[in-house]
């Protein structure tokens, strides 16, 4: 079939090719899973002949995509343990204007990226932006869409932030025998961060100013917790004055029940006693420092002393489904939280706040619950669909020695790759054991993490790579790309990442990486340079998809909540793309000078 | 409830009996107005017939303890046993008495 030639292309080439478009229209015009999409590629690419089994199934066991899977456990173990709401909670602060304001998010959010996956971040950033945006008085959509730039822009800054990089880098140590560092691309990351910053400031008026549209919904503000006096309590006779609780951060003291009456509103001298709950309004977060700072515990049960309770629990956020068994019964008169091992520490309700004590509340579907497990102890939510709805995306995980203890382990991780103590796969398989080791995550947790869909599509994109190479077409269309470029190297790495840059708006990041990587490493050849610094540009690029919402994984979940449209990402990210490409080539010149080949 | 006032040598016994609820609270505070003047003096509290004491009540006895230890006074309670000593227990107040 090999003698079969059609425009330059054989047989398999054009099967190879027929498959690439197909795959790529079921992927935007069907709701088709992206693994049995990518499945039946390498499936038709081995029963075809075009790769043999050896190559068809090569992605399985692909260094970078085994590193993929693995870095899942070791982000499990980061984000189980509250090292995002540490940095949200010290970074993110009160700035006094949209320029303060956009440098405090996008520069954690990006640093953040660079080691998390960046749906992982975007993801658990949203709600805590849009409640930001309402402190700061400023429209979420301004917010939002920086947030998700800043982590596809962090996510290139070092080899293991983003998988396109690895795709790339993993590819290319099997060409050359050679592996990139794991910093490789921090440099000229850091540059792009810097500008794309900078240009989000100059153009904020490209941003639209709109309001979310269930922007009444999101406010914490609508919850109240509950919180308990432990007997051993040191604010024990004081009055609420005396314990600081006339003014507490983020909410207010609005009922306290003592053992035998209930005092609302609560005046200044009103005393605390051990056994008291206290209901709060406001933002739990805020509030539920007064755990910390106050030694008050959730008011699930009488407790003597602080010892009884440990501080190291896990907060679930559930909405009340509709036909669920709660609705109009209240969580205190039933025996739900003992069945089910949690404690019901706030509730908020659309557009109306709720003064009572959580336990007092008559429940309606559509209630957003938070409540407190024990610590690794797995919820069996699945077990409860039927009456809550719980989104793991909202988990808040208290912050405590093992948000240290995962930090630590995810530096080590990176600084003993980068300076090539141990090769990035051995230290990303010790990162993960290390956070199973000091129960930074339980296994389950662990293996709930690894996503393996998406593992599936980073397999075939390796696959689709080769067989782009091998049958031709990556040299082919180098070739293209250099008779219609000439051999400027720069203008040939320009006109690739340019194509490049657009094509990943509309497939996945790591499918671009993986079948341009062939290109862009034969077209380096060809021109009889070294490739290295052609493919750090192409990293750069594959992942600057700013234009359309469906670029990135991170822009569909800021689409919603910032109340986009289609055309806002046009509008700034157009010229995001354009700038980001001019600083991607600038910078890579600089600090990776073209060097011919030996 | 009820509460007799006796001076002996100079220092205050009080002696606590039945009820102390909210309905009652407020007399019971009225009626320990007498040792609140004397707050600095030595004064007992025998709590050995009280049966029960509210929220109310114990704002009273740490007012009082308050006072005393302001004025240079002594406030100790006597008897304390069964459900008062529940209740301190409880709410803690245990710790914020001189109790024999």
């Amino acid at each position: 079939m090999e003698s079969i030639v059609f425009l330059g292309f054989n047989l398999y080439a054009w099967i190879t090719i027929a498959t690439v478009l197909s795959m790529f229209t079921v992927l935007l015009f069907t709701k088709l899973r992206a693994d049995l999409v990518f499945l039946s590629a390498m499936g038709i690419l081995f029963v075809t002949g075009v790769l043999n089994a050896k190559e068809a199934f090569s992605g399985f066991s692909s260094t970078s995509v085994v590193i993929i899977g693995v870095l899942f456990v070791v982000v499990a173990g980061l984000t189980h343990t509250g090292v995002l709401q540490w940095i949200v909670k010290h970074l993110l602060g009160q700035p006094k204007s949209y320029s303060k304001a956009v440098v405090r998010l996008m520069l954690p959010v990006a640093a953040l990226s660079s080691f998390l996956s960046n749906t992982t971040v975007v993801a658990l950033f949203v709600g805590i932006v849009k409640m930001w945006s309402k402190k700061l008085n400023i429209s979420p959509s301004k917010l939002l869409i920086p947030l998700s730039y800043a982590s596809g822009m962090g996510g290139v800054c070092t080899l293991i932030g983003t998988p396109p990089n690895l795709i790339i880098s993993g590819l290319y140590a099997d060409n050359t025998g050679t592996a990139m560092n794991v910093l490789a691309t921090t440099i000229p990351g850091l540059f792009c961060l810097f500008v794309g910053v900078l240009s989000i400031i100059a153009m904020r008026k490209l941003l639209p100013d709109r309001k979310a549209p269930e922007a009444a919904f999101e406010s914490t503000s609508d919850y109240t917790v509950e919180l308990l006096v432990p007997s051993d309590n040191k604010h024990i006779g004081e009055t609420i004055e005396e314990a600081g609780l006339t003014n507490v951060n983020g909410g207010s003291l609005i009922e306290i029940v003592h053992y035998d009456d209930i005092t609302s509103p609560v005046p200044a001298d009103e005393l605390i006693m051990g056994g008291d709950r206290l209901v709060f309004a406001g933002q739990i977060d805020e509030i539920l420092d007064l755990k910390k700072s106050h030694g008050f515990v959730n008011a699930d049960h009488h407790v003597f002393t602080m010892s009884e309770v440990s501080g190291d629990r896990q907060l679930r956020t559930a909405y009340v489904t509709f036909g669920s068994s709660l609705i109009n019964t209240k969580i205190g008169n039933s025996s739900f939280e003992q069945d089910n091992n949690m404690v019901l520490v706030a509730v908020a309700r659309r557009g109306n706040r709720i003064d009572q004590p959580p336990h007092e509340v008559v429940l309606q579907a559509g209630d957003t619950l938070l409540f407190e497990c024990p610590p690794n102890v797995n919820i069996h939510t699945e077990r409860l669909t039927s009456q809550l709805q719980f989104f793991d995306s909202a988990q808040v995980p208290n912050i405590g020695k093992k948000t240290f203890i995962s930090t630590t382990i995810m530096i080590l991780m990176v600084v003993l790759s980068a300076l090539n103590i141990i090769p990035l796969l051995q230290c990303a398989f010790i990162a993960a054991m290390a956070m199973l080791i000091f129960r930074c995550c339980n296994v389950d947790q662990a293996m709930k993490a690894i996503n393996w869909e998406i593992l599936m599509v980073f397999a075939g994109s390796v696959v689709l790579g080769i067989a782009i190479q091998k049958t031709g077409i990556a040299e082919r269309l180098a070739f293209g790309i250099l008779d219609v470029c000439g051999t400027n190297p720069i203008v040939v790495m320009t006109a690739i990442c340019f194509v490049g840059t657009f094509i990943t708006e509309f497939i996945s990041n790591t499918a671009a990486g993986a079948m341009f990587f062939p290109i862009m490493y034969q077209a380096a050849e060809k021109l009889g340079y070294e490739p290295y610094p052609f493919l750090i540009a192409l990293m750069v690029s594959v992942s600057s998809s700013f234009a359309t919402p469906i670029g990135s994984p991170t822009h569909m979940l800021v689409y919603g909540p910032g109340g986009y449209r289609f055309s806002d990402f046009m509008r700034i990210g157009l010229l995001m793309n354009l700038i980001i490409l001019a600083a991607n080539i600038f910078i890579i010149n600089i600090i990776y000078p073209l060097t011919p080949l030996q | 409830m009820n509460i007799e006032i006796k001076e002996q040598n100079g220092s205050f016994i009080g002696i606590l009996s039945g009820w102390i609820d909210t309905a009652v609270a407020t007399q019971f505070l009225e009626d320990m107005k007498p040792l609140m003047d004397h707050a600095d003096k030595s004064i007992e509290l025998n709590c050995a017939q009280l049966e029960y004491i509210c929220s109310l009540g114990l704002r009273g006895l740490l007012q009082l303890n308050k006072e005393s230890a302001a004025k240079g006074g002594t406030l100790i309670l006597t008897h304390v046993e069964g459900e008062i000593q529940k209740i301190l227990t409880m709410t803690g107040f245990i710790k914020l008495f001189d109790i024999r």
